[in-house]
């Protein structure tokens, strides 16, 4: 199941809509087909000539979206599922929130430019409409020149200058949009939520509430992602997978959960030592293919 | 004569569309213009922006027509409820009822909700999220067998009939003929007016976030601040309200369960809310949050009206939940933490809650109830 960022139905958006495929993306036009060709005889060859350059009136000039940006998140490497039970250490947990803001998504070519995907997206892994529980993959539409690429930055939240806005400063279909995403306490928007159970009692199911939610300028976070992304005028695609137990390492280990100041970030404004702990981890927690 | 002929034809024509032959001659609405008055919704400057969509741009002859047929009782099968009967202005848009009653007098299960501010519902509609939009909530109650018990082919037949809708249609939407009346127009023009019903902005909160620091009283100030966890500094406990209800209309339109149950397992909720739709079990026993503008005016309280006062609601979210496996976190973690591996929270005492009830009623917003844009037009 892929979702979208935005959720109101009717609104036209321009990076910000969803795909789950694009139809004009045909893989058959590549050139492996062409050795098989050159087998026969000299009339197919210009038939295949035709087809050749049809092709390529069809990929002039470059298609839009070209590029298609998934992401997908697992715990411990199984996707993710809301109210499952999870092993952490000898206990179990559940993830039944996951959303991200990610900020300033940039793809790096070999050369070094750079080429901005988004300012800012919002990520929800877990929306209430979903059809049931399992996470979904959040795919994402761009526009990309043709090449070779070689990372891909990733600003984890909502970087200092859209923090310092507020939800009333967008407009509908845009991520930081979304009131229930800021609060005030913090003038900042919540970049991560994770929300869950833990078994603390040690009988099984989890119990105890596990609520994690990240904000303000001191917990945002950036990385870069090395990969090999060949883009071409009408498809490239990559995959950033999110791994939710790596939000929770610590020393070398897991957080503490038996400790309560490790199950819940505090709302003291100035206390967002818990918060900038979870956000430190999702660099190590993303991978990309 | 030939002018006369092809007069015929078309109206002819326009009789083979449909079956019921109630539009033909002296159907035809050309003669009425078609100009539509672009309709700016009045909204709060510190309020988000109102999505619209783009197949239902909002128009002064769309919003006059929405308004007429909320307010009218043609939707119901006996011509005895509109709309307004469960969602009337004075309520805030509800009908102050535990459960609403419908035209057969069956009493449905859950409590109609407030509109104001229903534009901003991106999130699904109802209780439940059955309806994505407010153009397809509104074809919903009119053939609900407890509330409207009518069919929308008759409903269509009765307003191309009427003596006045087939020319609003035409005015609305530039139907050429009374057979251009359709369910769907209906519910656009339905929904156009039902997306001006917005907050004034001059409640008391209001005043407050705009900044008047006078607005608020000393204890609608710490009710505000235990409603949005800023209360740290002065030693208030965090309430966790703004969780679910953000911080300018006052919801976020998401699903939870807010600990109102008591269930051995998640199957045996008696309304199972969100998961009669979605039909995950995870789902049940959660329903949409509504918003709290206005929330004085919306007795009784809860998806199905269980709770008379804001001092009961307080009063039950003070217990933190019940346990269930699918309720939020936060209705677990009201008051102060006490300690201990086992973290349990202290609730709110009878001030706290006081304070809560006392800043929700700082939401009131008379102006908005008392506005006559949005008032009966019979």
């Amino acid at each position: 199941m892929v979702w979208g960022g935005n959720s109101w139905p009717h609104v036209t958006t321009s990076n910000h809509q969803t795909h789950p495929s694009n139809p004009s993306i045909k893989p058959s036009n590549q050139p492996p087909y062409q050795h098989k060709i050159m087998k026969f005889l000299p009339l197919l060859l210009l038939v295949s000539m035709f087809a050749f350059f049809s092709a390529c009136e069809k990929d002039e000039p470059q298609a839009d979206k070209n590029f298609t940006l998934t992401f997908k998140t697992t715990y411990d490497g199984v996707p993710m599922e809301k109210y499952k039970n999870f092993a952490y250490g000898d206990r179990n947990i559940q993830i039944n929130k996951f959303n991200t803001f990610l900020s300033d998504l940039i793809l790096v070519k070999q050369d070094g430019s750079e080429h901005r995907l988004s300012d800012i997206e919002w990520v929800d892994f877990t929306p209430d409409l979903a059809p049931d529980d399992k996470a979904v993959e959040v795919q994402f539409k761009y526009t990309v020149p043709a090449g070779d690429y070689k990372a891909l930055k990733i600003g984890y939240g909502v970087r200092p200058d859209l923090n310092a806005k507020k939800p009333t400063d967008f407009a509908p279909e845009h991520p930081l949009y979304r009131e229930n995403e800021y609060w005030s306490g913090w003038q900042s928007y919540i970049f991560t939520k994770v929300q869950g159970l833990y078994d603390l009692d040690g009988a099984g199911d989890p119990e105890s509430t596990l609520t994690y939610h990240c904000g303000s300028d001191a917990v945002y976070q950036t990385s870069s992602m090395t990969a090999h992304i060949p883009v071409t005028a009408t498809s490239g695609a990559l995959t950033v997978e999110f791994d939710v137990k790596k939000l929770f390492a610590a020393n070398g280990g897991l957080f503490d959960l038996n400790d309560p100041l490790n199950r819940n970030t505090s709302h003291n404004a100035s206390n967002v030592e818990l918060g900038l702990k979870v956000m430190n981890n999702f660099a190590n927690a993303t991978s990309v293919k | 004569m030939v002018m006369g002929l092809a007069l015929a034809v078309i109206a002819l024509a326009q009789c083979k569309k449909d079956p019921s032959g109630s539009c033909g001659i002296g159907c035809d609405l050309t003669d009425i213009p078609y100009k539509t008055t672009a309709y700016t919704i009045l909204k709060p400057a510190h309020f988000p922006q109102i999505p619209v969509p783009a197949d239902n741009r909002m128009t002064l002859e769309g919003v006059q027509l929405g308004r007429r047929l909320f307010y009218d009782p043609i939707l119901s099968a006996d011509s005895t409820m509109s709309c307004a009967s469960c969602h009337l202005p004075q309520g805030s848009f509800t009908d102050n009822k535990a459960v609403s009653t419908g035209i057969d007098g069956i009493a449905g299960r859950r409590s109609s909700m407030s509109l104001l501010n229903i534009a901003y519902a991106n999130n699904g509609l109802f209780w439940d999220g059955r309806a994505a939009t407010l153009e397809a909530q509104a074809l919903i109650p009119v053939e609900d067998p407890i509330e409207m018990h009518h069919t929308w082919p008759n409903l269509v037949e009765q307003l191309k009939q009427h003596p006045e809708y087939p020319a609003l249609f035409r005015k609305a939407f530039g139907i050429d003929n009374c057979c251009g009346i359709t369910k769907e127009l209906t519910a656009k023009a339905l929904a156009q007016f039902e997306r001006i019903l917005i907050s004034s902005g001059i409640s008391k909160y209001d005043q407050f976030v705009l900044g008047d620091p006078d607005a608020l009283d000393d204890m609608e100030l710490d009710g505000k601040l235990m409603f949005f966890d800023e209360g740290q500094d002065v030693n208030l406990p965090d309430a966790q309200c703004f969780h679910c209800h953000g911080s300018i209309t006052l919801t976020g339109n998401n699903y939870f369960n807010n600990g109102l149950d008591s269930v051995a397992s998640l199957d045996d909720f008696i309304d199972k809310g969100r998961g009669e739709v979605s039909r995950n079990r995870t789902d049940n026993g959660k329903f949409r949050t509504p918003t709290l503008r206005n929330i004085a005016l919306t007795a009784p309280y809860m998806h199905d009206g269980r709770f008379p006062t804001l001092e009961a609601v307080l009063q039950h979210y003070s217990g933190n939940g019940k346990g269930v496996s699918n309720e939020d976190p936060f209705v677990r973690q009201i008051g102060f933490p006490l300690g201990g591996s086992v973290l349990t929270y202290s609730g709110l005492t009878a001030y706290q809650r006081q304070a809560i009830v006392k800043f929700l009623h700082t939401l009131t917003d008379t102006s908005f109830v008392n506005n006559p844009d949005i008032q009966n037009p019979f």
